[in-house]
């Protein structure tokens, strides 16, 4: 037997317990908007019994720990999904800025040629036929000084063109080699965060019952943020620490931050990743940096090349048609355009000054030839060996197809990605994920138990009193 | 599987906005008419779509030189047939000058052959858009110079072009000349329209050598050698306007291929590019209703809540 004032303790500490339940369900609730937060639930054991001559008798109840509701092997595969959707989402923006510089869209509402399928006004690809279109019109009137000032002018557009879409891109691949470097910075630190997290984690935890669930929580959205920058293996230890891994090098051991990652420049201007004290370089796949560097050394860093590659084409065949020919006052040797790739592309500064001095003629002394000019229209719909059998025209429709299968091949795996990711949050979420309907109910279970205990106490109160009253 | 508080709200913003992007594409797509437009939206027919412009383009501007053919052949119709009229001219004086025509008479002609001449390397020496049409690719120098005598004759007259011709595209790979060369003499190639040793023509010397014979009386001459000579050169101009009218047919015919052409590209390219505009707007519609519905449906699970049942 407890007696009277072992059942008035057993009361009162029922009614911490179911307090404290009332406390923890306050807990979640005001948590319940926290996406880091994983529910929090009370676990409430029968107290220590004592012997007693019909047995063993409880004496009540008491609260044990106040467990986190988490799956480590959900969180695991939300780390593993969070980075390739980070990869996914890096390169998507990369290859949708790309699109935008290169700035070649239809737009059949746009002025075309009198009833012809009428493109953008302001892509590579009209400014292109605009040019040869301009050759042709000369060489149908290689005398006239207006069709050679259309021709400098079309001309002009085209190399401009290629000038700033050559800069754009160029900006590009500097602003995703800049977010390289940031986001490196923001790893070591998340590192730091987490080695740290761990200390924390083990420490509170070692010197009390129950878990650091809120500190744990921190540590998950922390893992999280990594994650979405670099592809990391979190390890979880029988001690409450994670350990981190990146590519396959432990960087995070408990409390220790054993290395960070550091960047470093191929010598070629573009910045990869390693580590800092073990230096190896590291071998991303999945998270922001990984996409951004995919993105500059991919489809941006083809794009750039296959632009220079047309461009200078462009230039040393039309040079080599152009430069022996003759000018309407008979001089030659003068190149059209100078420069070497898409980047410095401009017309003969010389021509630009003296429209007459466009040479069109393969005759010094017949300025009605059009040879030249009708060799270089002609070069519009020449397949050229450099080009793989295609033309200049061909050559850059297989460049704008190549970045648009590039974007569109991202945006298709990316909208996959973020059903995976959304699949396996919501399985988190169903997991540890506050319900206001069961902190509800839980508030009215404890509110009841708490008011039953209570009453309990005041049962033994009346009790108590009658046994006072017996002496009297 | 667990439904928690979250999970409601995070479904349905994540719907709402499939179908909010899914509208704004839709939306694009029956405003534009367009069912792409960037590169992303379907690469292939990106590529087929440039292919298609650029052929485009191309067709537009072989139809603009077609036109600009056209006009030249036009000027140089009207040009040789004015020379024709001189020839004409010059035939009916030749078979006047016989011998019932006195001397006088003759002089009078001879004069008016002078004059022939003169009217002739005028025309001969037309211009247009600058260019001289008859010197060949020279066109910067007029085709012939004359020399005169003293009494202000034409003595002789000389052929300053060349005998070169400049075509144009007319179609990929096709070029045509409407150019017409003032003399080739060299017995190949293009020919001459005043001198072609092929035809026997050379209307400047046989006209000087008209006028000589009428001054001179040579009424044998005039009635056996320049009458033999101006039809030579007549058969040499109707050689011309045959060349030149197969010309404008040729020019006619690529003028209605190329239109043919660029009508059947726009409708390739229409293929590729054009929305259908009663399936976007269906699909359109589709979504709404189903924006709707997500607005609805939702709007009444996320009010319902235990805190409006427990007191």
């Amino acid at each position: 037997m407890l007696g009277l004032f072992g059942t008035l303790n057993m009361g009162a500490r029922s009614l911490q317990t179911q307090q404290q339940g009332v406390e923890v369900a306050g807990h979640n609730l005001a948590n319940v908007n926290n996406p880091a937060y994983a529910r929090q639930r009370m676990q409430i054991q029968s107290s220590a019994t004592v012997p007693d001559a019909v047995g063993p008798q409880g004496t009540g109840a008491e609260n044990a720990a106040i467990m986190q509701v988490r799956s480590a092997l959900v969180d695991r595969q939300l780390f593993g999904e969070i980075s390739i959707t980070g990869l996914l989402e890096a390169e998507q923006q990369a290859y949708q800025y790309a699109q935008a510089n290169l700035g070649q869209q239809i737009d059949r509402t746009a002025s075309g040629v009198e009833g012809a399928a009428a493109g953008s006004q302001n892509g590579l690809a009209e400014y292109l036929n605009g040019m040869f279109a301009s050759w042709q019109s000369l060489s149908t009137n290689p005398t006239s000084s207006a069709e050679r000032q259309v021709l400098l002018l079309k001309a002009q557009s085209l190399a401009t063109q290629f000038n700033q879409v050559d800069q754009r891109l160029t900006n590009l691949r500097g602003a995703l080699n800049d977010t390289v470097g940031s986001d490196v910075e923001k790893v070591n630190n998340l590192l730091s965060e987490i080695a740290d997290l761990n200390q924390k984690i083990t420490n509170t935890e070692h010197s009390s019952n129950g878990m650091a669930n809120d500190l744990r929580d921190t540590r998950v959205a922390r893992v999280e943020e990594l994650s979405k920058l670099i592809n990391i293996r979190a390890t979880e230890l029988n001690n409450g620490s994670i350990n981190i891994s990146i590519d396959g090098n432990l960087v995070v051991d408990e409390q220790d931050l054993l290395d960070t990652v550091t960047t470093y420049d191929d010598g070629t201007g573009r910045l990869f990743t390693r580590l800092q004290t073990g230096g190896t370089n590291l071998n991303l796949t999945g998270g922001t940096i990984a996409g951004a560097i995919n993105a500059r050394d991919g489809g941006v860093q083809a794009l750039q090349d296959g632009l220079n590659n047309l461009a200078s084409l462009l230039i040393s065949e039309v040079n080599a048609i152009h430069q022996p020919g003759f000018s309407l006052t008979g001089s030659t040797g003068q190149p059209f355009f100078t420069g070497t790739n898409a980047g410095d592309i401009q017309i003969s500064q010389t021509l630009l000054n003296d429209p007459s001095l466009v040479q069109v003629s393969n005759d010094a002394s017949a300025v009605g030839n059009n040879r030249i000019a009708l060799q270089i229209a002609q070069l519009a719909n020449q397949p050229l060996g450099a080009l793989s059998g295609q033309t200049f025209g061909q050559k850059y429709g297989q460049i704008v197809a190549a970045l648009g299968q590039n974007l569109e091949s991202v945006n298709d795996s990316l909208s996959n990605q973020k059903s995976v990711e959304s699949i396996i949050r919501r399985q988190r979420d169903s997991i540890s994920g506050v319900s206001l309907d069961e902190e509800m109910t839980d508030l009215l279970r404890f509110q009841r138990a708490y008011q039953a205990s209570a009453k309990l106490i005041s049962t033994v109160d009346e009790m108590l009193e009658i046994v006072m009253s017996l002496k009297r | 599987m667990r439904v928690t508080s979250n999970t409601f709200p995070h479904l349905l913003t994540g719907q709402l906005a499939l179908l909010a992007q899914r509208q704004g594409q839709l939306q694009n797509q029956a405003a534009t008419g367009q069912r792409i437009q960037n590169p992303e939206d379907d690469p292939t027919a990106m590529r087929r779509v440039l292919d298609l412009q650029t052929e485009a383009v191309g067709i537009s501007q072989y139809r603009s030189n077609i036109q600009r053919l056209q006009e030249y052949s036009q000027v140089n119709y009207g040009v040789v047939r004015s020379i024709k009229g001189l020839v004409d001219r010059a035939s009916e004086i030749a078979t006047l000058a016989d011998a019932t025509r006195p001397q006088d008479e003759l002089n009078i002609y001879a004069n008016e052959i002078d004059q022939l001449l003169h009217q002739g390397l005028q025309y001969v020496n037309a211009q247009h858009r600058g260019d001289y049409l008859f010197s060949g690719t020279r066109s910067n120098t007029p085709p012939y110079t004359a020399v005169l005598d003293a009494n202000g004759q034409v003595a002789s007259i000389a052929y300053q072009g060349n005998d070169e011709l400049a075509s144009s595209e007319i179609a990929e790979g096709v070029t045509v000349t409407t150019m017409v060369l003032g003399e080739n003499t060299t017995g190949t190639g293009p020919r001459g329209l005043i001198s072609d040793p092929r035809s026997g023509a050379d209307l400047f010397n046989h006209l000087i050598s008209l006028r000589d014979n009428l001054r001179a009386g040579n009424r044998d001459a005039i009635a056996n050698a320049n009458l033999t000579e101006l039809k030579q050169d007549e058969d040499n101009f109707l050689y011309h306007f045959g060349d030149i009218g197969a010309v404008q047919a040729r020019l006619e015919a690529a003028e209605s291929i190329s239109r043919t052409r660029s009508q059947s590209v726009e409708v390739l390219v229409s293929r590729e590019t054009d929305a259908d505009l009663a399936q976007t707007l269906v699909r359109l519609s589709q979504t709404q209703n189903a924006y709707q519905a997500a607005l609805q449906s939702g709007g009444t699970i996320l009010n319902q809540s235990l805190l409006d049942y427990i007191r």
